[in-house]
């Protein structure tokens, strides 16, 4: 958790002297939160898409969300922490599933591509956040499909490869079946991040006025 | 949803060798399984995977083979789908070999988390994360936010059910904005409380002097 927070402590804060800045409490625990947004969200029942029922679920939606919301760094960590809880066993993951065993699976691709989507979408949005006034929606709805594009859904496909023993040009196919509702979820992701850091505006500002 | 916390505790208590094998070992036991039934892929391996795991589970978790093939009933659907392509596909012994080993690294898994009890498995993994001091982590506040994930999961899944319930009862809840929106805002907001809740407890913070009680932060479950 903590090397992303070094590589993020510029957006994160600046009023410390301290060479080596770290998170509050109040990061520690949007990170947290965001973790378990992931999860809620994995957890609400997913529709198998596909000849390999890779479940389309929310999570996604979940992982967009913390890159956009809180930035890169905590974003990234917001996700790796989901991770982390799914990889030792517990039941985050969508379909209730947890543990090593996903590792095996056919949407290993996809686990493991989600920190890599939230780091990107998160620095394209600290970008459009800090220097555009307007067309926020639509430069935010670029920034996670130009993450999700980069990311997600060329790891998702390697996974497909290696996991379920698909040739290429099969799992570019069953992949190409999540890309409608991927659009929709990053239209959605970048809406709720616009009305979110209009309720909190200082989520990803240069550098806090309080504290 | 609201229940879902409960959920959470996947250990059952019982008897056995797996009870009193150390985390380490089962952990890397499961890992192993994942990497194996990768690396070698064959009918043999999967089966031999899979005979491997259910016999752990039976002798030393004593559970019924019944219990233990229930544990896989949530990963059906897709183990199914998987299983027909495959076979139709690649044949069917690679769809053995697939699915059986996914089913097999998934009970090796589900061995792990049923004979652990949570607040173990959680300082596994901030044991785990000691080295990282090194490079700048700190296990301590790791596990907080552990901590934190976990007990947060039930407060948002009871505050979508109420969100979704609301905008039903104005004939929205086919609006996937109107649903999210009050949820995300809502997250943010909690976790602003809870930072401050932490900080007025001086947890969780750079200057907490030696060892903080970090596990009993916050008790809310």
């Amino acid at each position: 958790m903590q090397p992303a927070a070094k590589a993020d402590a510029g957006p994160a804060r600046s009023s410390r002297p301290s060479s080596r800045q770290r998170w509050d409490t109040t990061d520690l625990s949007l990170v947290a939160v965001f973790a378990a947004l992931i999860a809620a969200l994995a957890i609400l029942p997913g529709i198998p898409v596909g000849p390999l029922g890779v479940p389309i679920t929310l999570q996604t939606l979940g992982v967009m969300l913390a890159g956009v919301v809180l930035g890169p760094g905590r974003g990234t960590a917001a996700v790796l922490l989901y991770l982390v809880a799914g990889l030792i066993g517990l039941p985050v993951f969508s379909g209730f599933s947890g543990g090593f065993g996903v590792l095996a699976g056919p949407s290993a691709g996809y686990l493991l591509a989600f920190p890599l989507a939230a780091l990107v979408a998160g620095s394209l949005a600290v970008v459009v956040m800090r220097r555009a006034q307007r067309f926020r929606t639509a430069l935010l709805f670029l920034a996670c499909l130009a993450a999700s594009l980069t990311t997600v859904h060329p790891l998702g496909i390697a996974g497909l490869v290696v996991n379920a023993g698909l040739p290429l040009r099969d799992a570019i196919l069953v992949d190409a079946a999540y890309l409608p509702g991927d659009v929709l979820k990053n239209l959605l992701a970048a809406v709720l991040a616009v009305s979110v850091h209009r309720a909190f505006p200082r989520l990803l500002a240069r550098r806090r006025a309080d504290a | 949803m609201r229940g879902y916390g409960s959920t959470l505790g996947l250990y059952q208590s019982g008897s056995g060798v797996l009870y009193r094998v150390p985390l380490w070992l089962k952990a890397v036991v499961s890992l192993a399984c994942a990497v194996v039934v990768i690396a070698w892929r064959s009918p043999a391996t999967s089966a031999l995977a899979l005979v491997l795991t259910l016999g752990a589970l039976t002798v030393g978790a004593h559970r019924s083979p019944a219990r233990v093939l229930q544990m896989l009933l949530p990963a059906l659907p897709v183990l199914g789908i998987l299983a027909v392509y495959q076979g139709v596909t690649q044949g069917w012994q690679q769809a053995a070999a697939v699915v059986g080993g996914i089913a097999a690294c998934l009970l090796a898994a589900r061995a792990v988390t049923l004979t652990t009890p949570l607040q173990d498995l959680l300082d596994g993994v901030a044991h785990l994360a000691r080295p990282f001091r090194r490079v700048g982590a700190d296990p301590e506040r790791f596990a907080l936010a552990l901590s934190i994930m976990l007990r947060s999961i039930p407060y948002l899944a009871g505050l979508f059910v109420d969100v979704r319930d609301a905008a039903r009862a104005r004939g929205l809840e086919r609006s996937p904005r109107i649903v999210v929106t009050p949820l995300v805002v809502g997250a943010v907001a909690y976790a602003h409380r809870t930072g401050e809740a932490l900080a007025a407890r001086g947890l969780g913070d750079d200057d907490a002097t030696d060892d903080p009680p970090v596990r009993r932060a916050p008790d809310g479950d």
